[in-house]
C-alpha cells in the first residue's frame, strides 16, 4: 500500500473501511453565524440517490443567491475512519470558480473558501473563513 | 458579476504579494504523522511549494480581499496517482493553519481523510 506520510497508514491490524465515508453527520442546513455575513450565508449538505451534493446561497441584496448544486467530496478524520468530518466542492459560475472546503467541530461547520476569478475584471482572488450553524 | 457581496469590486486592485506566505516553515507539533514542514518560494513569477518527499507544486495566493494586496492564504494540490492531496491553508497573524484534504485513487479502501496541522516560520 502506497503512503506519502505515516497518516496514509492504516493502523496495525485494521481492515481498510472500504472507501466510502458517510456523510451523514454533516448533513441538512447550515447558516451563517454572522448574520451580515457578505459571503456565504447558507449551505444546504444532501445526499440523493448515494451522491453527496452541497446546495449555497452568497449574500445578496435584497435576496441571497441561489448558486445551485453540485456533488461534494465526503472526508473522514483517518484513513480507518467512516465518518464524515469534512467536506469540499467547487462552484463555477462561469466568470468566478470558488472552491468550497469545510470541516465540523463541536456543532459548528467552519467554511473556508478560495475564489478566483475568470472575467478578466481585474478582482483579486481571495480567500474568507465562516462558520456556520444548524 | 458577484455569487456574494464580498466579490464586488473594491477600487483597484493591486496584485496578491506572496511575500507573508515565503519561507520555511515548520510544524509546531513534532509528533505530526501528517506534513512535518514545508517550503515556499518564488521562482520569477511562480510560486511554489515544496514537502519533503513530495516535491513541488504550483502555489496559487489569495488575498482577503477583491482588492488584493497581502497574501492571507494559498491553495496547491498533489497527484501521486494513488492518491491527490489538496493543500489549503492560511495566515492567522504569523501561524500558518494548513489543511490536508486527501482522496485515494487505489484499490486499497482508505477513506478519504482531512487533517490539519499548524506551522510556525522558520
Amino acid at each position: 500500500m502506497r503512503y506519502v506520510r505515516a497518516e496514509d497508514r492504516l493502523p496495525n491490524g485494521d481492515a481498510a473501511p472500504g472507501g466510502r465515508v458517510d456523510p451523514s453527520p454533516m448533513l441538512g442546513t447550515w447558516f451563517a453565524t454572522d448574520k451580515q455575513s457578505a459571503g456565504v450565508v447558507k449551505m444546504e449538505l444532501s445526499e440523493r440517490d448515494g451522491a453527496f451534493l452541497v446546495r449555497a446561497f452568497g449574500a445578496g441584496s435584497p435576496d441571497p443567491i441561489d448558486w445551485g448544486e453540485v456533488p461534494a467530496i465526503a472526508y473522514a478524520k483517518s484513513v480507518d475512519s467512516g465518518e464524515g468530518m469534512a467536506v469540499s466542492a467547487v462552484f463555477d459560475f462561469g466568470f468566478e470558480e470558488s472552491l468550497l472546503a469545510a470541516y465540523s467541530k463541536g456543532g459548528i461547520l467552519v467554511l473556508d473558501t478560495f475564489n478566483t476569478f475568470k472575467d478578466g475584471s481585474g478582482r483579486s482572488a481571495y480567500f474568507s473563513r465562516e462558520f456556520f450553524h444548524r | 458579476m458577484i455569487a456574494r457581496l464580498s466579490d464586488r469590486p473594491s477600487g483597484n486592485a493591486a496584485p496578491i504579494d506572496p511575500a507573508t506566505l515565503l519561507g520555511d516553515w515548520i510544524n509546531y507539533d513534532t509528533s505530526s504523522r501528517n506534513i512535518a514542514g514545508l517550503t515556499i518560494a518564488r521562482r520569477s513569477e511562480d510560486v511554489l511549494l515544496s514537502i519533503d518527499d513530495w516535491g513541488e507544486t504550483t502555489v496559487l495566493p489569495f488575498s482577503l480581499t477583491t482588492a488584493g494586496g497581502e497574501a492571507a492564504a494559498f491553495r496547491a494540490a498533489y497527484d501521486f496517482g494513488f492518491a491527490r492531496i489538496t493543500i489549503l491553508a492560511y495566515l492567522n497573524k504569523r501561524l500558518l493553519v494548513v489543511d490536508a484534504y486527501a482522496t485515494f485513487h487505489d484499490a486499497s479502501g482508505r477513506s478519504n481523510y482531512f487533517a490539519r496541522d499548524h506551522f510556525w516560520a522558520r
